[in-house]
């Protein structure tokens, strides 16, 4: 039966991502183009947020501010030394995580849980004030403009496919990661401190190693994300994409490696179709995460995880009363 | 000399004020382990119904605290007995408070910003005038403003200390297994926390908006010091939160005069992490 | 007048307590013997809800109370003195038995339960006004029991009242029970390493074992090398 699943979930997988490689070869629209950019951008951001929340219980609140780091950094060394984006991108992320591990991770790690939320969260806040105080590099609160595309004359439909491949490559380490000795340790240290303890996993270290990782993550993502749509500025570090990338989280299934995938193309489509007024739309995020954490605390994946097992029961049995009446009972 | 002294007072005022502040947060970390994350806003809440019962309703001013405190007091408690109190029983707990705090503070703000419209309000000063105390100037309204907010610590730490339901909350702070092998209904004083709390906090708010101007937004800002405060003197503890409150708000006025207004969340940062690394309980905080 | 039938407890999927029946006399005491692990304290926690049993029935006074929550149970009249002590360490010795008085029944009755307490305990009238995080772990243990003296209760739960204590500190503190047990006629259940001790104020005893009743002896027909048996 579990493998049977894990078949069907295969197929299914392999069927969306033929469709998303082919998609703009069958004449889509540049603004598509565009939000799929968007999406694959947010991906990144999200599962790289999630390697702290989710998977090593590290309460995060500033992965926002690990990617613009990164963002920024690669846009100034592109812009001002004009290196190569094939070089700027990972730097950007490289000085992203030492940053954010030496200020952040250091001090931080050691400390409870509600001190890590906040500190995370005094970083990204504080990184506006510094940005508009460093304005000969930075661009101030402007930011910066005509940022350099990946490479000389490339249009949309080649930043679709270069961010495409990096965020497909970027969910394949995460998910080596999490299967990884020391992913196993994230977990553990997760589920249980004092067994994870007692069995030699050093806590501090695994903490900052991923800490690290988690930073240069959102770090590249940022890289990416200034190279594709061309500008940065400290809006990027405003609240709303902050909360865009808890929901994300939060909707899709934290913890999993697919749910802040989901998350990410819910929000971000999901948040075209409804062109609201700010404060409408910022009300309804913020409804929406209290509403899935109150009510659906697996996110999506859960909900699918089940509905997945249902069908598996039902294929099984052959015979039985309608599916209707399962999703009811279940629920 | 005559600046310094200015700073000592506007120290003393805005410390006091960041005391009361962050009173409400202290209370329910220390009773329940939950930290608010929507504490801000649940201030800018208070701040907000005391200046539409104050200026719209014409009504006293402490009759329109009389109006907001119940108003705060039933919305903890419905947070708590409708969200928290659930959230706490799974696992995860800490953070799925956090989160559903943020979302419901985000929540607030917003409402509040399509009802009040986002153009900065202020609760009028309560007394108008000011006296001389030798060579320094001091309002009469920051005069009452700290009368009050000492009235409001003699309430609360003698509510803690001699009512049947303070003690209680008291020993649940110390020992839930304690409080439940004596006979308290550990939930249900949460829940009085809860309210309690969100009623200090909208106190403090309705405080901090006849000294400074309120926008929706602060309220994030009233959290990030409040959180600080809270932290630097000792989570969980009032003396601490007192104690907290008022050292940084010396901090912050000396560094105006000696740097400027930008230096002071510099200053009030680097100060932080050093206690951090000398005294991760806070200044006041005993055990961990 | 207390009376548990068929009772069965668990932490997650380990079940702990297989099929308990027990039952107590008014103004009896009942010791409760077994090696540690084996459940002992784990029915004392699903007697007084603190950690409440799956199934079966706890009959008190007539009254079912299996699914009763924790502070009920305190208010119905069983007080239940852990192991652990769960003091309030931030409170003074006062402030923890007046705590312990919190329920409204007690309250009533707090000026004379407050006298007989100070009057078994007579050195925490001398420290009444010091904080209980640093008194020593023979004043701490009497602390506990005091405090559980203040529920008003008519039956009372006490878990290893003796461990770690010196040798004159455990005599007192036995002294104590025994002198509850004589002045207030309180039914006592008390869980007991010490089982010469526990055995001279005893009326009655169980013996547990990997979660079950092992035997029951009434005071006149218990051997002491019968119980030391069962634990191995």
């Amino acid at each position: 039966m579990k493998k049977l699943n894990l078949t069907r979930n295969t197929v299914i997988l392999a069927v969306v991502l033929l469709l998303i490689v082919l998609y703009p070869l069958l004449g889509a629209k540049p603004y598509h183009l565009h939000l799929f950019i968007l999406f694959f951008i947010w991906a990144m951001v999200a599962s790289s947020w999630n390697l702290l929340n989710g998977i090593s219980g590290i309460n995060s609140l500033g992965n926002i501010g690990f990617m613009a780091i990164g963002g920024y950094g690669s846009a100034i060394l592109a812009k001002t030394f004009g290196l190569s984006t094939l070089i700027t991108i990972p730097l950007g992320g490289i000085i992203a995580m030492v940053l954010v591990t030496l200020f952040l991770g250091l001090p931080t790690l050691r400390l409870k849980g509600v001190y890590i939320a906040l500190l995370t969260l005094i970083f990204a806040d504080t990184l506006p004030t510094l940005l508009t105080q460093t304005r000969a590099v930075t661009g101030g609160a402007v930011g910066l403009h005509e940022i350099p595309p990946f490479f000389a004359g490339a249009g949309k439909i080649h930043n679709y496919y270069i961010c495409l491949a990096a965020f497909l490559v970027m969910l394949y380490v995460i998910h080596r990661l999490i299967k990884s000795n020391t992913g196993l340790a994230f977990v553990a240290l997760r589920d249980s401190e004092n067994l994870a303890t007692s069995l030699g996993v050093s806590r501090f270290r695994e903490r900052l190693k991923v800490f690290a990782i988690s930073a240069l993550l959102s770090g590249l993502a940022g890289g990416f994300y200034v190279h594709s749509l061309g500008d940065i500025s400290p809006t990027t570090l405003a609240i709303e994409p902050f909360l865009m990338g808890i929901a994300m989280m939060e909707l899709g299934g934290i913890g999993t490696l697919f749910g802040p995938v989901l998350g990410a193309a819910i929000i971000v489509f999901g948040s075209e179709f409804l062109r609201l007024a700010d404060v409408l739309r910022m009300t309804i995020l913020g409804g929406l995460i209290c509403v899935t954490i109150l009510f659906f605390p697996g996110g999506l994946m859960q909900a699918f995880r089940k509905l997945g097992n249902l069908m598996d029961r039902r294929g099984k049995r052959k015979r039985g009363e309608s599916v209707q009446a399962k999703v009811q009972s279940a629920d | 000399m005559e600046s310094i002294l200015n700073a000592l007072v506007s120290g003393f005022v805005s410390g006091s004020l960041y005391a009361i502040m962050a009173l409400g947060l202290t209370i329910i970390y220390g009773i329940s382990r939950v930290f608010n994350f929507g504490h801000g806003i649940v201030a800018v809440l208070g701040g907000y119904l005391a200046w539409t019962f104050f200026t719209r309703a014409s009504l006293p001013f402490v009759v329109s605290l009389l109006f907001m405190l119940p108003v705060m007091y039933l919305l903890g408690w419905l947070v708590y007995r409708y969200a928290i109190r659930g959230l706490m029983k799974k696992p995860n707990a800490d953070f799925s408070t956090v989160l559903f705090m943020l979302g419901l503070g985000i929540m607030l703000e917003n409402i509040i910003l399509q009802i009040f419209g986002p153009r900065v309000k202020a609760v009028p000063e309560l007394v108008t005038g000011s006296i001389m105390l030798g060579a320094i100037k001091i309002k009469n309204h920051e005069l009452a403003l700290m009368v009050i907010v000492l009235l409001g610590i003699i309430v609360l730490t003698q509510f803690f200390k001699r009512t049947r339901m303070g003690q209680a909350m008291r020993a649940v702070a110390q020992s839930i297994p304690g409080a439940g092998v004596v006979g308290i209904n550990i939930e249900r004083i949460f829940g009085y926390t809860f309210g309690l709390a969100f009623m200090v906090t909208g106190f403090s708010g309705a405080l901090l908006a006849s000294k400074y101007f309120m926008i929706p937004h602060i309220g994030w800002d009233w959290m990030v010091k409040g959180f600080v405060i809270v932290a630097f003197g000792g989570m969980g503890s009032i003396p601490g939160a007192v104690v907290g409150a008022l050292v940084l708000g010396m901090a912050e006025s000396f560094t105006t005069l000696a740097l400027g207004a930008v230096w002071v969340w510099p200053v009030w940062f680097i100060m932080f992490l050093v206690l951090l690394l000398l005294r991760p309980q806070g200044l006041v905080g005993g055990r961990n | 007048m207390f009376e548990i039938k068929d009772l069965c407890s668990a932490y997650g999927d380990i079940q702990v307590l297989y099929n308990i029946d027990l039952h107590i006399d008014e103004g009896e005491v009942v010791a409760l013997f077994g090696p540690n692990g084996h459940g002992k304290s784990t029915l004392l926690k699903a007697i007084s809800a603190v950690h409440p049993a799956r199934s079966g029935s706890i009959l008190f006074k007539g009254q079912e109370i299996a699914k009763t929550p924790a502070h009920k149970i305190v208010e119905l009249g069983i007080a239940y003195i852990p192991e652990e002590r769960f003091l309030f360490p931030d409170m003074t010795v006062m402030e923890n038995l007046n705590m312990g008085a919190y329920n409204l029944n007690a309250r009533k009755s707090m000026a004379e339960n407050l006298e007989f307490v100070f009057d078994v305990f007579p050195r925490l009238k001398e420290r009444r006004g010091q904080l209980c995080s640093t008194l020593s772990g023979g004043e701490a243990r009497m602390v506990a029991i005091a405090r559980g003296l203040m529920c008003n209760a008519s039956m009372l739960m006490v878990d290893e009242p003796s461990i770690g204590l010196s040798p004159s500190m455990k005599f007192a503190v036995f002294e104590a029970i025994e002198k509850v047990n004589r002045e207030k006629n309180l039914t006592i259940l008390i869980v007991e390493q010490e089982i010469e001790h526990a055995l001279r104020m005893a009326n009655r005893m169980y013996q547990i074992r990997k979660g079950r009743i092992l035997f029951e002896r009434k005071a006149d027909e218990i051997d002491v090398k019968e119980i030391e048996k069962a634990y191995f």
